[in-house]
């Protein structure tokens, strides 16, 4: 008692400063044990949570077995999925039940294919999955939606088109992302239709994205991409001028030599560099005769086409470009005069020191 | 009658659970393993008559797995590796090490039995 009193004699006499440390230190400690029995508390819920999801995780991967492999040739679904499906229907209400199923569903589609895909789509479908995933695409935040549209396209619920038809130009790319892929897994270049009528830019990794999945399918008939090399939307040429090449579009040359001349440079590199692919030899007349007018990096593409395309008379064109400003275009029309050439490129070698180009002194110190 | 055993090595719960019950379906005897390091007990301790595995699993690789069984157990049993896609380079590894058919990630469990029976067969 007199060490107690002793204590707030001694407080009392302190001075300010020692007073707000006792203070401080204080509320320090009765945080940190606050916090310890809170973070203690919170451990152990997480635990059982965890210990709950597993232990409902493992009783519903056994139900989803039970159900792949109950299906009958009489009917869609056999009276003992029906049996699972309305089993499941009640845990389905359960926000962290459901989680863990989507997550199990997802998982499986990515492993498996053919009739165990058929079966999860109709469990999705009749177990009342699909009416949350509407909702997450009916959400507000972009986040859900998107992870809403995400869950139609793993789990090939084309039912729901229209719903996601509306997210085609949404303000958010993310968004419009799983969207657009929705319509191309689900139905490949028939569903690329958006295409026509886009606006919104379509990013280079999309885009990639895109091709990949096409790539994934056995039907690899191309739809007419003639209108999307005409589009406004110089995103959508680019991916059209993918398809071009990675499909082998020779039909589209016409449309091709058209966009020779677009405004948008980075497009008419692209541009020669299908042709190259394509073997678009009526390019090369064009584009020789542009040849002043046109950009150092469609310069360079051009020399890439040309030396895929040369022919013996375009021999004065390279000689005349062996001392052009740019290094890249002087080893080019070097290595193609080498192909048409070989005692004319071998006499370069003649030259004195001093009236060879950059490229030439380059290749005489390599060899 | 003596039943074909397999081996089973893959750490998605699932779809092992649902490739065990098909192949049970078909009459095989299966051991599962969750990682390569399960794999490689299994296999010592059963010996069996044919291998699944994934490629990329915890703890030991299918990739060492198959390297295990071929090199240092010196056994010639059917190997058939599970891959996803990017993993095109492990595959060929996988059957420079001595695999004997793989299949991609997405498969068909059906498809599976045919080539585990002829495998076998």
């Amino acid at each position: 008692m007199i060490d107690f009193q002793m204590l707030i004699e001694y407080y009392g006499e302190s001075p300010f400063l020692i007073k707000l440390a006792w203070i401080t230190s204080l509320v320090l400690s009765v945080s940190i044990i606050l916090l310890t029995v809170y973070l203690k508390f919170a451990r152990t819920l997480l635990r059982k949570k965890e210990v709950d999801s597993l232990k409902f995780r493992a009783a519903y991967e056994a139900l989803l077995i039970e159900y792949i492999y109950s299906g009958d040739e009489v009917s869609i679904i056999s009276d003992n999925q029906k049996r699972i499906i309305d089993e499941l229907k009640p845990q389905v209400l359960d926000r962290s039940k459901r989680k863990v199923i989507i997550s199990v569903l997802y998982k499986l589609m990515n492993q498996v294919s053919g009739e165990v895909t058929d079966a999860v789509k109709i469990l999705f479908k009749e177990s009342g999955l699909i009416n949350y995933a509407l909702k997450k695409t009916q959400s507000k935040k972009w986040h859900v939606k998107a992870k809403g549209i995400g869950e139609f396209t793993r789990f090939k619920i084309e039912s729901v088109q229209d719903e996601i038809k509306k997210h085609l130009t949404h303000p958010l790319r993310e968004v419009r992302k799983e969207a657009h892929f929705y319509f191309v897994n689900l139905f490949h270049f028939e569903g690329l239709t958006f295409l026509d009528t886009i606006k919104t830019p379509l990013s280079e990794w999309d885009q990639i994205q895109m091709l990949e999945i096409l790539q994934r399918f056995t039907n690899q008939e191309i739809c007419d991409i003639k209108p999307w090399l005409k589009s406004s939307n110089d995103t959508v040429i680019l991916f059209a001028l993918k398809l071009a090449k990675v499909y082998n579009q020779y039909e589209v040359k016409d449309e091709l030599m058209d966009l020779l001349s677009h405004k948008n440079k980075h497009i008419r590199i692209q541009v020669i560099e299908v042709l190259t692919h394509l073997y678009g030899i009526e390019a090369k007349d064009v584009l020789k005769a542009n040849f002043t007018e046109l950009s150092l990096e469609e310069q360079i593409s051009f020399f890439g086409l040309l030396e895929k395309l040369v022919v013996p008379d375009d021999e004065p064109f390279v000689e005349k470009h062996l001392f052009h400003k740019d290094f890249e275009i002087q080893l080019l029309a070097l290595k193609i005069l080498k192909s048409i050439n070989i005692d004319k490129y071998m006499g370069l070698s003649e030259l004195p020191l001093h009236e060879k180009s950059p490229a030439m002194l380059k290749l005489t110190n390599t060899n | 009658m003596n039943r074909k055993k397999i081996v089973l090595a893959e750490d998605n719960s699932t779809l092992s659970l649902l490739l065990k019950f098909r192949l049970e379906k078909e009459g095989y005897e299966l051991y599962m393993a969750v990682n390569g390091k399960e794999a490689v007990a299994l296999i010592e301790e059963h010996t069996p008559d044919l291998i699944l595995t994934d490629i990329m699993m915890p703890f030991i690789s299918g990739l060492e797995v198959i390297s295990h069984v071929r090199n240092k157990l010196e056994l010639e049993i059917p190997i058939i590796v599970f891959s996803s896609a990017g993993q095109e380079e492990m595959v060929l590894k996988a059957f420079d090490l001595g695999a004997n058919d793989f299949m991609g990630k997405p498969f068909s469990p059906n498809e599976l039995v045919i080539r585990v029976k002829r495998q076998l067969s």
